[in-house]
C-alpha cells in the first residue's frame, strides 16, 4: 500500500471524534471499537487536496459498517469551512470536502470526462454531456446520505453507508430511465468502484428538479389550512389537497407500470403469501417485545396477517419503491416526481431488491396521509374537533390517491383489501416501534390507526 | 418620425412607455358626474385627473364611450366616431385627452373591431339595400349552415351564430349577441372604413387602442373561425398604419385565449413584433387567487413557466379584476382538466372566476391579502391594469346583477351620492354602495387621502416604488425555488436593477431559505423602508415572512 491509500496520516484519530457527530452516521450510541481506512484515492493534489476514502467502523457490539468520506486537506482552513473541520493532520487541516465548492467541482469534472482514478470510475450515462461550470451546495434535505446540488442543474447523491453491489437507487433509476419514465429525475451518471473485490456504487448524479417542493410540505400546508377553519370540512377549505393527491396516485401507478415493464413482474403463489404473512408476524412479535402498548391489538393484527396467509389467489409482485411516503415525492412544475428508490436504508440490498406487491407502496403512502393529517395534533391538548377534521382530511386524500391510482393503473388497489390492510398494519407496527424509540409524543398517530384498522 | 410628435405628454420619443406603465381602467359612466344628471361624463372624468395623477397612474383605459344603444355595456357601437351624448361630445373628449397629457398620463380607448350594433347606420344600410354601398359590410348568407365548426360563445343566450334578418330576409353572422352583427373583413372597403375610424381617434391624440374580440375578424369554411391567418394579416396592416403615422401609440389585443395562442397576436418576433404591442395575460388572475387559496405557489409558478417568450417590442397586460375573465373552454385539454379539478369544482373559486365581485370583497376585505395581491400584480411580468375603485378597496352590490355589481359610482366623499354627483339620489345610473363595511360614508377617497395608513396611500406608495425600478416593467423574470411550497420568490432583472420579490401565499408565518449565491456579497435593501438586510453569503438566505406577507428587495451589486 502506498501512503495515500491510508489517506492523510493521523486522520483516523480525528475521525473517531468527527464521525459520530454526522447526521448520516448510523452507529450513534454504539462505541467505536475500531476505525480503519480500507480504501483511499487521491483525486486532487496540492492545496487543497482531495481524498476519496472508505472507512470501516467496527462497533463494540461487533457491527461492522463501511462509510464513504470525501476528505479535503488544506494548509489553512478558511473561515467559511470552519464548520466542516475534521481535525489536524500533520500541520494541515482535514475537513469534509463536500462542503468545499473548490473540491466538489473535481467530482463533476471527472464525471464529465468519464475518467477513472485509482479504481474509482466516473461514468456518465450514455449520451449525457455535463456542464461543469455549475457550483455545488449541500442539500439540507438528506438524512442518510449527502447530496450536492450543482447550480440548478444536477444533484449528486453521495452514498454514505456502503453496501456491496449496485445501489438499488441507481439500478432502479437506470431501469426507469430506459423506459422513459416521466416521473423520475433522469440519472446522468455514477461513481462506481470495487471494495473487497465486489462492486460498489459510490454516488449517483441526476438532473435536479428545480423549484419543487416535497409532498410532505405540500400536504401539511393543506392540513394547516384546514385546522385554521375548524368548522369547515376538508372539501370546503381553500387548501384542499385532493387534486394533488389524485395526481400523485396517477404518478405512482405510472411508475409501478414502468418498473414492471423495465424490471419484470410475476405472480406469486399462496406459498409466498404465507411467507409474507410470517414475516409480518415476526415483525409484530419483535415489536411487542419492545412496545407493550401494542398488546391489546396483537390478536387483531395476527388475524389480519392470517388472512394474508390464507389467500388462495396469486399476488402480482415486482420491483417497487420500497420506502414510499409523502417525503419521497416532489411536486415539480410539471407534476409529481418520485425520489429515492433506495428502499429502507436499514435493510440489506438483497432484501430491498426483492420483488414485492406494489400494494406495499400504496400502503406506505396511505400511512403517510395519516401522518400528515395528525402530526400537527401531537402536541395539542383537547383537539377533538380537529381530530375529526384530521380524519376527514386523511380519508379524502387517501381516497383521492387511490382514485388517481385506479385511473392510471386500471385497477383499484382497494379491491385487494386484505393485502392492503395487512401492509398498512405492518407499516404502522414499524412506526409504533420507531415512535416509541424516537418521538414518544407521536406514538398516538400509528396507534390510533392500528386501533381503527384492527377493529 | 419621432421629431414630428408634438404631444404635450411627450418630452422625447419613448416607444417602450407601455412596458413600464401602470394602467387604470376607468368607466366614464361611473367616475364623476359634472352636470348633475346622475351619470358620469367626460368632463367629470377630466376634473378627477389630478387624483389619478397623484395616485401614480401612467395610462387610462376607457371602455367604450361611443354612441350605442347600450345593450352590451357600450360594446355594441352604433357610431364609431361619436361620443355617447350622456358622456359629452367630441370637444369634451379632446379636452379630456389634452388634460390627461398635461397631467403626464396617456389615454387608451376601447375599439370594437369585430362587430357593430345592429343600430349602426352601416348595418341599417346593409339590411335595407343589399346592392348598395354597404351591402357587403356584413356577413350575409341565404342559409344558416355555413362555418358550422365555429362555436357559439354566448351559449346561454344565443342558439346559433346566424340570425335571420326580417328586413333583408337573409341570415347574418354574429359571434356574440344577435344584436351585434359581425363586420365582413373580406370586404376591403370594410377594412378601409375601420382604419379610417382608427385614424380619426388617433388624430384626436389618443395613445392607443384596446382592440376588442380580435380573434374573430375573419371566417373560413372548415375552421373554427378563430385566430385565422387573414385576421393576423389585417392586424399587421393596422399596425403598419399606426407605425407609419402615429409613433408611440399602442395596440392592446383582447384575445381571451391561452398565452401560447395569444402570443401570435404580437406578430413576428424576428422584427420585435408587428401586430399588437400588448395583450392581456388572462390565466394569471385566476391562478393568483388559486395559489393564495391553496397556500401554494404552484398555480402561479406553472403559468409563468408555461408563458412563452414574447417579441422584444411587446408586453403583457395583467390584472386582478376587470370585466374580462378566463373562460375554461379556451384552454388545452390537460389544462382544462387541471383547472377543472383544482378550480371549477370549488364553489368559492367558481364564483371568483366570474365577473361579479370586486377585489376587496373577494378577499374578505383582508388588508394583508389586498396588499399581497397588489404587490404580486405590481411585480409579476407585465403592465398592471388597475380597476377603478379597487385602489380604495371599494365593495360591490351583487343585487344589481352580473356586470352592474362592480360598476357602481366611484366613492369620493362621505357626502350625498358619495360626491360622485349632485343629482337627486334616485336619479343615479346605479345606487352607490351603502352597506356598513364598504359604504361610501366610511370608504371614500377623501377619508383615505386624509389617512396615510389607508389602502389608498399604500397603493400610491407601491406604485411609486415601482416607478423607481424600471426592472418591474422591463426586467427578466426568474423564479427562485425553495422547499416551502407556500412561498413564491422571484427576481426581476434589468441590467443593474435587480429586485427580489418574496411572497408568502399562506395565512401563517413562514420561513424560507433561498439560494442567493449568485448575489453573494450583496446587501438586500427592503424597498418600502430602505432597511438593509443581512448580507448574502454562501449559505442559503433565511427569511421569515408574516402571514400573507411579502418583501421587495433591491439587490445592488455595488454596496450602498
Amino acid at each position: 500500500m502506498t501512503s495515500h491509500q491510508q489517506g492523510p496520516p493521523g486522520l483516523t484519530a480525528a475521525l473517531r471524534g468527527w464521525l459520530p457527530r454526522q447526521r448520516w452516521y448510523a452507529g450513534k450510541g454504539r462505541e467505536i471499537a475500531a476505525l480503519d481506512v480500507v480504501s483511499s484515492a487521491l483525486l486532487r493534489v496540492g492545496d487543497p487536496e482531495l481524498h476519496h476514502m472508505v472507512v470501516r467502523v467496527e462497533a463494540a457490539d461487533g457491527t461492522v459498517e463501511d462509510y464513504q468520506l470525501l476528505v479535503g486537506v488544506r494548509d489553512n482552513l478558511p473561515d467559511r469551512l470552519d464548520h466542516a473541520s475534521i481535525g489536524a493532520v500533520e500541520h494541515r487541516c482535514a475537513y469534509d470536502a463536500l462542503q468545499d465548492t473548490e473540491l466538489t467541482s473535481v467530482l463533476l469534472d471527472r464525471l464529465a470526462e468519464g475518467s477513472t482514478v485509482e479504481g474509482r470510475r466516473f461514468v456518465p450515462e450514455a449520451g449525457v454531456t455535463l456542464d461543469t461550470s455549475q457550483t455545488s451546495r449541500v442539500s439540507s434535505a438528506e438524512q442518510s446520505n449527502t447530496s450536492l446540488v450543482y447550480g440548478e442543474a444536477y444533484i449528486l447523491k453521495v452514498f454514505r453507508r456502503l453496501s456491496h453491489g449496485v445501489n438499488p437507487d441507481l439500478e432502479v433509476h437506470r431501469a426507469l430511465s430506459s423506459v422513459d419514465c416521466a416521473h423520475i429525475a433522469r440519472p446522468l451518471g455514477a461513481i462506481e468502484g470495487e471494495l473487497d473485490g465486489e462492486h460498489i456504487t459510490y454516488a449517483m448524479l441526476q438532473s435536479y428538479v428545480a423549484n419543487a417542493a416535497d409532498g410532505w410540505h405540500m400536504a401539511t400546508t393543506s392540513v394547516r389550512d384546514l385546522y385554521a377553519e375548524g368548522d369547515l370540512h376538508a372539501d370546503e377549505v381553500g387548501g384542499d389537497f385532493a387534486g394533488e393527491a389524485c395526481r400523485l396516485g396517477e404518478a405512482t401507478a405510472a411508475v409501478h407500470r414502468d418498473l414492471a415493464q423495465a424490471m419484470g413482474s410475476r405472480e406469486a403463489g399462496p406459498e409466498e403469501s404465507r411467507r409474507t404473512a410470517q414475516q409480518m408476524r415476526n415483525r409484530l412479535a419483535a415489536a411487542l417485545a419492545v412496545v407493550p402498548v401494542l398488546l391489546p391489538y396483537a390478536e387483531a393484527l395476527r388475524g389480519a396477517y392470517d388472512e394474508v396467509a390464507s389467500l388462495s389467489e396469486p399476488v402480482g409482485v415486482q420491483r417497487i419503491h420500497g420506502d414510499y411516503h409523502l417525503g419521497q415525492a416532489l411536486r415539480s412544475m410539471t407534476g409529481w416526481v418520485l425520489l429515492d428508490f433506495e428502499g429502507e436504508p436499514a435493510r440489506p440490498f438483497a432484501e430491498r431488491k426483492a420483488q414485492m406487491s406494489p400494494l406495499r407502496d400504496v400502503a406506505g403512502m396511505l400511512r403517510s396521509f395519516d401522518y400528515a393529517a395528525r402530526h400537527l395534533l401531537a402536541d395539542r391538548p383537547a383537539a377533538q374537533q380537529l381530530e375529526y377534521r384530521a380524519n376527514e382530511w386523511a380519508e379524502r386524500n387517501r381516497d383521492a390517491f387511490c382514485a388517481g391510482y385506479t385511473d392510471a393503473a386500471g385497477q383499484d388497489p382497494r379491491k385487494h383489501a386484505t393485502l392492503l390492510r395487512a401492509f398498512e398494519l405492518d407499516k404502522a407496527v414499524y412506526e409504533v416501534v420507531y415512535e416509541a424509540r424516537n418521538r414518544p409524543s407521536w406514538l398516538a398517530i400509528p396507534l390510533a390507526s392500528i386501533a381503527r384498522l384492527a377493529s | 418620425m419621432s421629431e414630428q410628435r408634438i404631444d404635450s405628454v411627450e418630452e422625447s420619443h419613448d416607444p417602450d412607455w407601455f412596458k413600464r406603465a401602470v394602467f387604470y381602467e376607468v368607466l366614464v359612466r361611473a367616475f364623476s358626474d359634472s352636470n348633475g344628471d346622475g351619470t358620469g361624463d367626460l368632463r367629470g372624468l377630466t376634473s378627477k385627473l389630478g387624483y389619478l395623477s397623484w395616485l401614480g397612474i401612467d395610462c387610462l383605459w376607457l371602455p367604450p364611450f361611443f354612441a350605442s344603444p347600450l345593450r352590451d355595456g357600450g360594446y355594441d357601437v352604433s357610431h364609431f366616431t361619436s361620443v355617447l351624448p350622456e358622456f359629452g361630445d367630441l370637444g369634451d373628449f379632446v379636452e379630456f385627452v389634452d388634460a390627461a397629457h398635461n397631467h403626464g398620463m396617456r389615454v387608451v380607448i376601447d375599439f370594437v373591431m369585430n362587430h357593430t350594433s345592429d343600430q349602426h347606420p352601416w348595418f341599417q344600410a346593409s339590411r335595407s339595400d343589399p346592392d348598395g354601398e354597404y351591402g357587403d359590410f356584413y356577413v350575409w348568407s341565404d342559409t344558416d349552415d355555413k362555418y358550422a365548426d365555429a362555436r357559439v360563445i354566448f351559449v346561454d343566450t344565443e342558439p346559433s351564430n346566424w340570425t335571420l334578418d326580417p328586413v333583408r330576409k337573409q341570415y347574418y353572422w354574429h359571434r356574440f349577441f344577435a344584436h351585434q352583427p359581425d363586420l365582413n373583413y373580406e370586404n376591403l372597403r370594410v377594412q378601409e372604413a375601420v382604419l379610417e375610424a382608427l385614424r380619426f381617434w388617433l388624430d384626436l391624440g389618443i395613445d392607443g387602442f384596446r382592440l376588442d374580440a380580435v380573434p374573430y375578424l375573419f371566417e373560413d369554411e372548415g375552421t373554427n373561425c378563430e385566430n385565422l391567418k387573414q385576421t393576423h394579416e389585417f392586424l399587421k396592416r393596422v399596425r403598419a398604419e399606426v407605425d407609419r403615422l402615429y409613433p408611440d401609440r399602442v395596440l392592446l389585443a383582447e384575445a381571451n385565449q391561452w398565452p401560447a395562442d395569444v402570443v401570435d397576436y404580437f406578430g413576428d418576433p424576428t422584427v420585435g413584433g408587428d401586430e399588437c404591442h400588448m395583450a392581456f395575460h388572462f390565466p394569471v388572475m385566476p391562478r393568483l387567487f388559486m395559489a393564495v387559496r391553496r397556500e401554494s405557489r404552484f398555480p402561479i409558478s406553472e403559468i409563468m413557466a408555461q408563458t412563452p417568450q414574447i417579441p422584444s417590442g411587446c408586453q403583457w397586460g395583467i390584472f386582478l379584476r376587470n370585466h374580462d375573465e378566463l373562460t375554461l373552454e379556451m384552454v388545452t385539454d390537460d389544462e382544462r382538466d387541471y383547472m377543472w379539478s383544482e378550480y371549477a369544482k370549488d364553489p368559492r373559486m367558481k364564483a371568483n372566476i366570474g365577473i361579479r365581485r370586486r377585489l376587496a370583497p373577494l378577499l374578505d376585505n383582508d388588508r394583508n391579502q389586498l396588499e399581497l395581491f397588489t404587490a404580486l400584480l405590481l411585480s409579476l411580468p407585465g403592465s398592471p391594469v388597475l380597476y377603478y375603485g379597487d385602489e380604495i378597496g371599494m365593495g360591490d352590490n351583487i343585487w344589481l346583477g352580473d356586470r352592474d355589481s362592480v360598476r357602481t359610482p366611484m366613492q369620493w366623499t362621505p357626502d350625498r351620492n358619495a360626491g360622485f354627483s349632485t343629482c337627486d339620489p334616485a336619479r343615479l345610473y346605479l345606487p352607490v354602495i351603502m352597506d356598513p363595511i364598504y359604504g361610501f360614508q366610511a370608504l371614500n377617497v377623501e377619508s383615505e387621502s386624509n389617512n396615510t395608513s389607508s389602502l389608498l396611500h399604500w397603493n400610491r406608495r407601491m406604485i411609486d416604488i415601482r416607478r423607481h425600478h424600471p426592472t418591474f416593467g422591463l426586467g427578466d423574470f426568474a423564479e427562485l425555488g425553495s422547499s416551502n411550497p407556500s412561498v413564491l420568490a422571484f427576481t426581476r432583472t434589468f441590467g443593474d436593477d435587480v429586485v427580489l420579490c418574496v411572497n408568502n401565499l399562506s395565512r401563517f408565518p413562514q420561513p424560507v431559505e433561498l439560494d442567493l449565491r449568485r448575489y453573494e456579497g450583496c446587501t438586500p435593501i427592503e424597498l418600502t423602508g430602505r432597511v438593509h438586510f443581512p448580507r448574502v453569503g454562501e449559505l442559503p438566505y433565511l427569511l421569515t415572512l408574516p402571514g400573507h406577507g411579502f418583501y421587495w428587495f433591491q439587490i445592488s451589486q455595488t454596496e450602498e
